[in-house]
Formats: structure tokens, sequence, C-alpha cells
């Protein structure tokens, strides 16, 4: 397998941007679910979501990045946010309320990326987490508990 | 409780497991493709369930304002952002960066929208995340 391309600014940029493309979809997906179901408010955006990449391969045509096949389980990722969608919505109707199932949902979520780097999991590059790693992992998930239980009185 | 407290800690795994899996579907095709194949794949599993356990179409969602439609495409393009980042930065970067800018991106959605908060807690916490990328980011050279 070739090595990754050095990171640059732009990847820490592009990822920091995505973040917040989840509270605009919270706040879409989550409008939804107040007037329709919660298993509505996945199926629309899984729907409409299918329609637009479909356009946007016909449009830009991108090329594989090698003629290799990938593996048939790599197609799974979106049974996994599907069971995402299951897992949040029975959490999040328990004791747990909101708050509480994406504090444990962020802890899970760290403990699973630095796992998955430090083996290299499902054929991703390898990469050891160093001492920055957990240091900015530790000041990110405080902040976030910060936020999470007293940054909004709904 | 405990179930409860094991389905919102798998509800992260599962996102994590998700990202790794388009990301390496990434590797071998584009984070274009990557995106399309969840969501299509994703789609079928949803409608499998809706099936199963039907009440796709309760309640009113007709009367949902239209901007609350628009999440699937911006689904599609956080997808393919994330497909992309993973391979470059790594797992617990791109999750620690994600993380990051949802919090942030709700900080000023709720100061934007007027919903009450505690000033301090909102400072605070902004505060802590920019250190935290701040020394993240140091470690590009390593």
């Amino acid at each position: 397998m070739s090595s990754p391309p050095a990171p640059r600014f732009i990847h820490y940029l592009g990822a920091f941007a995505a973040g917040g493309l989840i509270s605009l979809m919270l706040l879409t997906n989550g409008t939804l679910a107040q007037y329709g179901t919660l298993l509505f408010s996945s199926w629309v955006p899984h729907l409409t979501g299918t329609v637009l990449a479909i356009a946007i391969l016909l449009a830009l045509k991108p090329a594989r990045v090698t003629p290799e096949r990938p593996p048939l389980w790599a197609y799974l990722g979106g049974v996994s946010g599907g069971l995402t969608v299951i897992a949040t919505s029975a959490a999040m109707n328990s004791a747990l309320a909101l708050s509480g199932t994406i504090a444990l949902g962020l802890a899970g979520q760290i403990v699973f990326s630095l796992f998955a780097d430090a083996r290299g999991l499902f054929g991703l590059p390898q990469r050891m987490p160093g001492w920055r790693d957990f240091a900015g992992l530790t000041l990110i998930s405080a902040g976030a508990l910060v936020l999470i239980f007293f940054g909004a009185t709904p | 409780m405990i179930i409860f407290i094991a389905l919102a800690i798998a509800s992260g795994l599962l996102v994590g497991l998700s990202r790794q899996l388009n990301g390496r579907l990434a590797l071998s095709t584009n984070a274009w493709e990557s995106s399309f194949w969840n969501h299509i794949v994703g789609l079928g599993f949803v409608s499998l369930i809706a099936l199963i356990g039907g009440g796709l179409f309760t309640g009113a969602p007709l009367d949902a304002p239209w901007w609350a439609y628009l999440g699937g495409p911006i689904g599609v393009l956080f997808i393919a952002a994330g497909s992309w980042a993973i391979n470059r930065i790594g797992a617990a970067q791109t999750a620690m960066l994600i993380i990051a800018g949802q919090m942030i991106s709700g900080v000023l959605i709720d100061f934007a929208m007027g919903i009450p908060g505690a000033a301090w807690a909102r400072i605070l916490g902004v505060a802590l995340i920019l250190a935290g990328i701040w020394v993240t980011r140091q470690s590009k050279s390593g």
C-alpha cells in the first residue's frame, strides 16, 4: 500500500469544517424528526443524499485511485451508519437524555479512533498516537463536556 | 441503565467504524464514490428496518419546513470529507477535529438562534477546544 500524503493544513481544516456540517445536519434531521418519526428523519437524508451523490459522480466522473477492487466489507459503512441512528435514539430516550448520549458517544468514537490508528484497522494507514494526540484529545473532550452539560439550557 | 450506557457508547464506536470502512473504500475508489455507497447501502438498510418495523410515514412529515429536507446533501459532503481526511491525518485526528468543529459550530448556531446558555461555559468550552487543536497541530512534523 502506498504511503499516505503528508498532512497539510487543508486536511485539518477540511475535518474541522466537516464537524460544522454535523451541526447543520442535527438541525435539519432533528427538525424533521419533530414532524415525522426518527426513522423517517434518517431515511429522507439517505434518499436525497443518494440522489445527490449520483449526480456528483455523473458530473465529476472521479477516477478510481487503483484498479484493484475494494473488499466487499468496505461497502458496509452505510449499515454501520444506520445502526448508529438506532443505538442513538434508544439511548436518547433513557435517563441519559441527549447530553449524556452525545458525551458517551464521543467517548466511544475517541476510543475507537485511537485503537483504529494504533492497529491500522481495516487496511488504513497505521499511525501510533503520540502524547500530543492524547493531550489534544483530553483538552477537546474537556471542552466538549463543558459545552454539552453547561453550554445551553434547553 | 447499563444497557443504555452501552448503547450510547456503541453509537460512538459505530460512527468510528463507519468512517474507517468508508475511508477504506475511498482508498480503492475515491471520496465521492465512498460517500455514494455509504448513502445507498444505508438507504437500503434503513428501508429494510422500516419494512420490518413499519411506521415510516407516521406523523405529519410534510408539514416540516423545506430546509429540514436538506440533511441529505449535507451528509454527502460530510461523508466524503471524512473519507478524504482519515486517509491523510488518521482516525484520531479526524475524529477530534470533527468533534471540535461540531462543538464550536454548535455554540455559534445556539448563539445565532438566541438559545439561552451560560456564557462562562461557552467561552471555557471553546477555549479548551481551541487549545486542544493547537496542541495537536504541533505534531505535524512527527
